[in-house]
């Protein structure tokens, strides 16, 4: 085998920081290939993101510190060029996509403008000069590539006035403008709906193989390196751990982390998916909605008069049984998140019915009664924690105003820590002391702590790694069990719901397009979205890939038709 | 290189410490930090026990010295004397208990008064939101020092009259910035949680909102304490603050100036105080704000 085009031989990493150094990455070492896809999986913290930083030459330093190794392009050794030489190899040689495609553009500038500064700066640093309309001619050829048509719409818009997988579309073109020979995606989609991340994947594969590029991506996610790698590196804590062929790795993993990761992942289809039943036996619901809509007026104008109409959530008819793990999936903007918080009472509904336990919701909201009967737990436990609190402090505050008397709360907090197996000396911490995953606990016991008999839970892992996300899950099955809870799950995760709820309803802008038993609706999906969205879920392994529903494109089409359109909405 | 501590948590390399000890860390290599609290601590213990450091207490009051007047200085008056034959130094001593006076006096009422405001205006939103914000800037578009003077001059001047008009100028820049800080944090998770928990506004407001602003509300008072203490002393140097005999800083550079250039001690003197105490709070307060990470 010829020498490889990208070789990190040994790479030790320290950071400097408050007067101690510490080791980050320890002795990584993989190389990439010519023509040749390669991922680095890991969790978050597990040094992905610095290794990729110090290929490219971005990561600060200080406070990092290289303390040995080397990083080889095409035979030269990075580490050791003057930054000029560094320069030249920006998106010539190595070409890097980062991971949120709002945050890597500036806003006010036009796409157009930004593109040509990449060209124009790379013709300077070539000692090229090329006239603006053939800049601009080379810069539209590569909007093709990237499956964008309208080259001329697309540089004389703003990036906001462009939708997300656009946007994603639009930074691999940037990334591709100067012809480099080496791509770096830093988790490409993750942060965009499944359909469009689909659609995203697909193009940087064909991408690579048509232009013969090599490709290093980064990623936590299994399913996007099945579909993207043929070599895969396992790192965890800033070690590789395993490396091999995406086959031999997927098929048959080795080290101990490797397989946990892989256990972690909910599969979607075959022997491993867990069925979830209800077997409690009641006939009154416990959250019936009918005809539920909600529609959100623009104001606007020199009398504040009504200048725009959007129905966030129209025309919602479903029961939920008390014992239910009740699924509400649905992408971005689908009106799911709308939903929930009108069970809460947080939001009113505009027309339809909402009753929880056979009352009207907008009877109860804001009740003691109410709030002992549904508590909602939050996407993001970073947010949904005071961070200047303690733990302690943000446990009492559901107790102190539903009457819970003063003595006991002391003894009550202790009852909940231990309820979601956390040590009862962690009251007196503050939330940054604590895991992503300590937190949502946190956030979970906080909502249990009127006993509540239904939880609302708005994506509660979706900001957690996968392997905390199983323990999360395991906990609030455990709950579930003890505590006779009712469940609302709001996600767009459907791998997780196939494995954590017993019915589910599919939502599409605002509306729920298919509802039924888990089994059913993923068995047997009737609704041309729900076989969209279940087709483009990235699996982990060949026999889930087959059993997924087979859609054309055609059909696709149909059903996503706006998601791509200029303007997203 | 094996001697370095082998840190195989997450990538944060600040995990092995608490925030706390990290704040005071971050304090103590901030050099100008540490030489603000110095000066501001050196302005506090010389306001307090003037009455023990003050080479002639005496001094402070309507005393005169002729034999002495106008004396350069020297080890007896290490400011020199002015045109009575007071000691500077000693009246420079009693001018910072004026001075910290009117900062305290002044923030006091401001601080609060605008901080409540500010949070009222940023939780509530709505008619309330308009009414106190379109006041504020309201407030804002008058000129500072002629809204003072009109005051002070309508109402006579002395130390409580000075410290009344500048508390109606100050409190409308803790409202704005925390008015900002809160409409920031309404966007987070924990405000809505709060009200799901069935909370109370006074809880929402004083407990979970306030918390997040103590940071930002340190760093602006002491960076205010400092333009108090200028600000006051403008209003005496115009004649309309503190009136002689008190020692004022102000009236002190007023006076003093009239003999400049040849007595120029007269209004160094208190001036370089003035800048001492102004530096120190500037000092101070930037480095809290690099040690408790906050933007203004």
């Amino acid at each position: 085998m010829s020498a490889p085009l990208l070789e990190v031989a040994d790479l030790t990493i320290g950071f400097r920081a408050y007067g101690t150094q510490r080791r980050i990455l320890h002795g990584v070492s993989l190389t990439v290939g010519e023509g040749e896809r390669v991922s680095l999986i890991g969790q978050s913290g597990s040094g992905k993101t610095v290794t990729m930083r110090t290929i490219i030459g971005t990561l600060p330093m200080p406070p990092g510190v290289v303390e040995g190794g080397a990083i080889r392009y095409d035979g030269r050794s990075l580490l050791d060029l003057s930054r000029q030489e560094r320069n030249r190899l920006k998106g010539t040689g190595i070409s890097i996509i980062l991971q949120d495609p709002m945050l890597s553009f500036n806003p006010v500038l036009t796409v157009g403008r930004q593109m040509d500064d990449i060209v124009r700066f790379a013709d300077i640093r070539e000692g090229r000069t090329r006239p603006r309309a053939e800049r601009r001619a080379h810069i539209v050829e590569t909007l093709w590539k990237v499956q964008l048509p309208e080259g001329d719409r697309i540089l004389g818009s703003y990036p906001m006035m462009l939708s997300g997988g656009m946007r994603q579309r639009v930074l691999i073109g940037m990334a591709l403008l100067n012809k480099p020979r080496l791509l770096i995606a830093d988790e490409p989609g993750t942060a965009l709906d499944v359909t469009t991340q689909a659609e995203i994947l697909a193009l940087l594969n064909r991408l690579v193989a048509e232009e013969g590029l090599s490709l290093l991506l980064i990623t936590h996610n299994l399913g996007v390196v099945r579909e993207m790698a043929d070599r895969v590196y396992v790192m965890e804590k800033g070690r590789i751990v395993e490396e091999g062929t995406r086959a031999t790795v997927f098929a048959n993993p080795v080290h101990p982390y490797t397989r946990r990761l892989m256990e972690a992942v909910p599969p979607l289809y075959g022997l491993g998916v867990r069925t979830v039943t209800n077997l409690r036996e009641s006939r009154a619901p416990a959250i019936e909605a009918d005809g539920a809509g909600k529609a959100f007026l623009t104001r606007g104008g020199w009398f504040n008069q009504v200048t725009g109409r959007f129905q966030a959530v129209n025309d919602v008819s479903l029961k939920i049984m008390p014992g239910d793990i009740f699924g509400i999936a649905g992408e971005s903007g689908s009106g799911k998140t709308t939903l929930a918080k009108m069970m809460l009472g947080l939001i009113k509904p505009t027309s339809g019915i909402l009753e929880v336990e056979g009352r009207a919701v907008s009877a109860l909201a804001g009740t003691e009664e109410f709030r002992k009967l549904i508590q909602i737990v939050y996407q993001n436990p970073g947010s949904s924690l005071n961070p200047r609190r303690t733990v302690a402090d943000q446990l009492a505050v559901p107790l102190k105003f539903t009457g819970h008397e003063t003595a006991g709360i002391g003894r009550r907090i202790g009852e909940l820590l231990e309820m979601v197996d956390l040590p009862a000396d962690y009251a007196n911490m503050y939330p940054h002391e604590l895991s992503g995953g300590q937190k949502q606990r946190v956030a979970i016991a906080r909502a249990l702590s009127v006993r509540p008999r239904i939880l609302v839970l708005d994506e509660p892992t979706s900001a957690l790694d996968v392997l905390v996300q199983s323990t999360v899950i395991d906990l609030l099955h455990r709950l579930r069990e003890e505590l006779d809870l009712t469940y609302v799950f709001i996600s767009h995760d459907l791998s997780l719901m196939r494995n954590f709820c017993n019915r589910v309803a599919v939502m599409l802008r605002g509306e729920v397009v298919e509802q039924g038993a888990v089994a059913e609706i993923f068995d047997a999906p009737r609704h041309p979205y729900t076989r969209a969205l279940l087709s483009a879920i990235p699996v982990i392994s060949e026999q889930e890939e087959a059993l997924k529903p087979q859609v054309t494109k055609q059909e696709r089409a149909a059903v996503l038709a706006t998601s791509t359109a200029l303007g997203g909405h | 290189m094996s001697a370095l501590p082998d840190g195989d948590g997450p990538l944060s390399p600040t995990r092995s410490m608490t925030a706390r000890q990290m704040a005071r860390w971050r304090f103590t290599r901030n050099p100008s930090a540490m030489i603000g609290a110095f000066i501001v601590l050196s302005v506090f213990v010389a306001a307090i026990f003037a009455p023990w450091l003050a080479p002639s207490p005496e001094s402070a009051g309507s005393f005169v010295d002729f034999r002495n007047r106008h004396a350069p200085p020297s080890w007896d008056n290490p400011m020199g004397t002015d045109n009575v034959g007071r000691d500077i130094l000693s009246r420079v001593l009693y001018g910072y208990r004026v001075s910290l006076g009117l900062v305290v006096g002044v923030l006091g009422v401001a601080v609060p008064l605008g901080v409540v405001l500010g949070l009222c205006a940023g939780y509530f939103g709505g008619w309330i939101e308009t009414g106190i914000m379109r006041f504020t800037d309201v407030m804002l578009a008058l000129p500072p020092l002629a809204m003072a003077l009109a005051i002070t001059a309508v109402l006579s001047p002395n130390l409580v009259n000075a410290m009344i008009a500048i508390t109606l100028l100050w409190w409308t820049w803790h409202t704005r910035l925390i008015y900002r800080i809160v409409k920031a944090q309404m966007n987070e998770d924990y405000v809505e949680a709060a009200k799901v928990a069935g909370a109370t506004h006074r809880h929402i407001l004083f407990r979970e909102l306030l918390p997040n602003c103590i940071p930002a509300i340190a760093v602006k008072s002491s960076l205010d304490a400092g333009f108090v203490i200028l600000f006051g002393a403008s209003l005496s140097f115009l004649g309309l603050g503190i009136q002689p005999p008190t020692p004022d800083l102000g009236t002190m550079v007023a006076t003093g100036s009239e003999y400049m250039p040849d007595m120029w001690w007269q209004a160094v003197m208190p001036g370089l105080a003035i800048l001492y105490a102004i530096l120190g709070f500037n000092l101070l307060g930037d480095g809290l704000r690099d040690m408790l990470d906050v933007e203004l």
